[in-house]
């Protein structure tokens, strides 16, 4: 684990997302005592109530006014302190842009932003409530820091890694139901550090978030099928790992990203700039949703329908490697 | 709107009865060295119809098949599907007149030494040798996962309406680490149930009980999902949703194998 990153949850590995970061948050409070949290209403489905339960002195609920709470954690980093704000991501990137963007970011100020319910994770609250373009916002931020967890137990450590970090801060997190990849905290976490979770040589899958697990299951089932795919978790969507990226150029020559996002502005983009800017030539695709407002449903659906699940990253590989998948069409119960 | 008696009929003949192979293949018993000298066909059918399946013994193999045989060696004609259904049930089996080939002993021993193995699916029964308490969880994956499937293929309407949205989509169960498996493959309104680990794609909802212990208290003492998940004797990966939704057809078929209720 690397340094200043002291936390342990009991059974982190099977947490939420935003249970364990509310869990951690409030642990933090005891090394940090600069922090203050605020929240805009939304101390329970975020979690950061837990925070506020542990220290009500340094909570701030603003009621429903993203706006001024972003502005208010600006004032309150000018002064010192520590601020962590959090709030769904819609309202983080969309309402609050022009906040985030010249109260913290302009200024270059200490503000961890902690978004969830990111990307189409919250798929049947409906559309007013997906966030498919956050990340291309914030990537764009000069000053800030884009971080996507892959699960719980690597959200614990993205939020202890950036109370060390200088800057603003933009972690990524989903509604909070996703499934854990990984199966302990001590990896070896670093901002700015990709982890390759799974090694192959025919083609590479860069994810981030939720897609990490649906690429190790689909690395899993491709190796039944005789292909060797390499799935590197993409935590730090800025400053991203270019070494990683470069070296599965050179060695796979057959690069996927998948997102839970745009695929316009968000890791496909960002790793797309870091091959071009390379000058080595690739296979390239990249999965997440398209140039459309999603439909609304349960996000396991959702994930299948624009086909970034483990069976679209499969599906993908196939096309890339130009190989015919033969279906599987016996329909007779085994008896 | 599909017949609840006869899908529970469908069940009997095709996910129950189907576990007299496993019974078979899995006892070492000297009583089976000895039964399995004795060949021939076991009909079971509701009378003046073409439902039944049949168990037929040969060359120490056992087979269950689907449908009538010309010439049985034991007949056990039943009035109707319902009364075929009381003897896998718990109930009482009506039966449509007598049945033949009784005199057929060693036959007749061998079949109801299988009907009574089934007894240990029964909620009330619980072995305490580990081979045996395996065994159950064995039977009972194999049973609710093709059970499954056949309240999609008897014409369930909510069975139906569940699997016709679906991708292709594995619902697999399996005991940790290495372990019995089972599955469900669902696509488009179609299903299939199989054996073991499904290897052709990441499942969709996958249930990983945690050893025999954890999948003995969830399958065979029915604990609840939620607090199994809670004690660590069941891990859930996949869609909340679907899996909520699969439980609830699994606590159906539950429902309907069950005895009556007096």
């Amino acid at each position: 684990m690397a340094e200043g990153m002291t936390w342990s949850v009991t059974d982190g590995d099977k947490l939420t997302q935003a249970e364990v970061y509310g869990e951690v948050l409030s642990q933090l409070g005891d090394r940090y005592p600069d922090i203050v949290a605020l929240t805009a209403d939304l101390a329970t489905s975020t979690k950061i109530g837990r925070f506020g339960k542990k220290y009500p002195e340094r909570f701030i609920n603003v009621g429903i006014a993203e706006n001024s709470m972003f502005g208010m954690a600006a004032g309150l980093a000018l002064a010192g302190l520590r601020p962590v704000v959090s709030t769904f991501a819609a309202f983080t990137s969309l309402r609050s842009a022009e906040q985030v963007r010249t109260d913290i970011c302009y200024q270059n100020l200490n503000v961890k932003i902690i978004s969830t319910h990111a990307g189409i994770s919250f798929g049947q609250a409906g559309s007013t409530h997906h966030c498919t373009e956050d990340l291309a916002v914030m990537r764009s931020f000069a000053n800030m820091t884009v971080i996507v967890p892959a699960d719980g137990l690597e959200t614990g450590n993205a939020v202890a890694a950036a109370m060390e970090w200088p800057g603003p801060v933009y972690i990524r997190v989903g509604r909070g139901f996703e499934p854990p990849v990984n199966k302990t905290q001590d990896y070896g976490y670093a901002i700015g550090k990709a982890i390759t979770m799974h090694d192959g040589k025919d083609v590479t899958i860069i994810a981030c978030g939720v897609g990490v697990l649906q690429a190790v299951r689909a690395a899993e089932v491709l190796g039944k099928q005789g292909l060797s795919a390499r799935v590197i978790n993409m935590h730090t969507i800025k400053p991203i790992d270019r070494d990683a990226i470069m070296q599965a150029v050179r060695e796979t020559r057959r690069i996927i990203t998948v997102e839970d996002h745009s695929t316009m502005g968000g890791l496909g983009s960002a790793v797309a700039e870091v091959i071009v800017e390379g000058g080595k030539a690739c296979a390239f695709r990249k999965l997440g949703v398209p140039d459309c407002y999603a439909i609304v449903g349960y996000p396991e659906d959702l994930y299948h329908h624009y086909g970034f699940d483990a069976d679209g990253i499969v599906a993908t590989v196939g096309e890339l490697m130009r190989l015919e998948i033969e279906e599987d069409e016996d329909w007779e119960d085994e008896a | 709107m599909a017949d609840k008696v006869m899908l529970t009929n469908r069940i009997v003949l095709r996910s129950i009865m189907p576990l007299f192979k496993i019974l078979h293949e899995e006892d070492d018993s000297l009583l089976k060295h000895f039964l399995t000298r004795f060949e021939g066909v076991i009909q079971l059918a509701v009378k003046g119809t073409d439902i039944g399946a049949y168990v037929e013994l040969k060359d120490r193999r056992l087979d269950v098949v689907q449908g009538i045989h010309p010439s049985p060696d034991i007949l056990l004609p039943f009035k109707h599907a319902a009364g075929m259904n009381a003897l896998f049930t718990g109930g009482i089996p009506v039966f449509g007149g007598f049945p033949k080939g009784l005199t057929k002993l060693g036959l007749l021993v061998k079949f109801v030494t299988l009907l009574l193995g089934l007894l240990i699916l029964m909620p009330n029964v619980n072995p305490k040798a580990p081979e045996k308490r395996l065994l159950k969880v064995k039977m009972i994956m194999y049973m609710v996962t093709n059970a499954l499937s056949q309240l999609n293929k008897g014409g369930d309407e909510d069975m139906n309406a569940w699997t016709a949205k679906q991708p292709d989509r594995i619902y697999q169960m399996s005991v940790e680490p290495g372990g019995p498996a089972a599955y469900l493959r669902v696509k488009g309104g179609k299903t299939k149930a199989g054996r073991g680990l499904y290897t052709r794609k990441a499942p969709f909802v996958h249930m990983k009980f945690n050893g025999l212990d954890g999948a003995y208290k969830v399958l065979a003492e029915s604990k609840d999902t939620v607090s199994a998940t809670a004690d660590g004797d069941i891990k859930l990966e996949g869609s909340p949703e679907y899996a909520g939704n699969i439980g609830s057809f699994m606590m159906r078929i539950q429902d309907m194998l069950m005895p009556p209720k007096k």
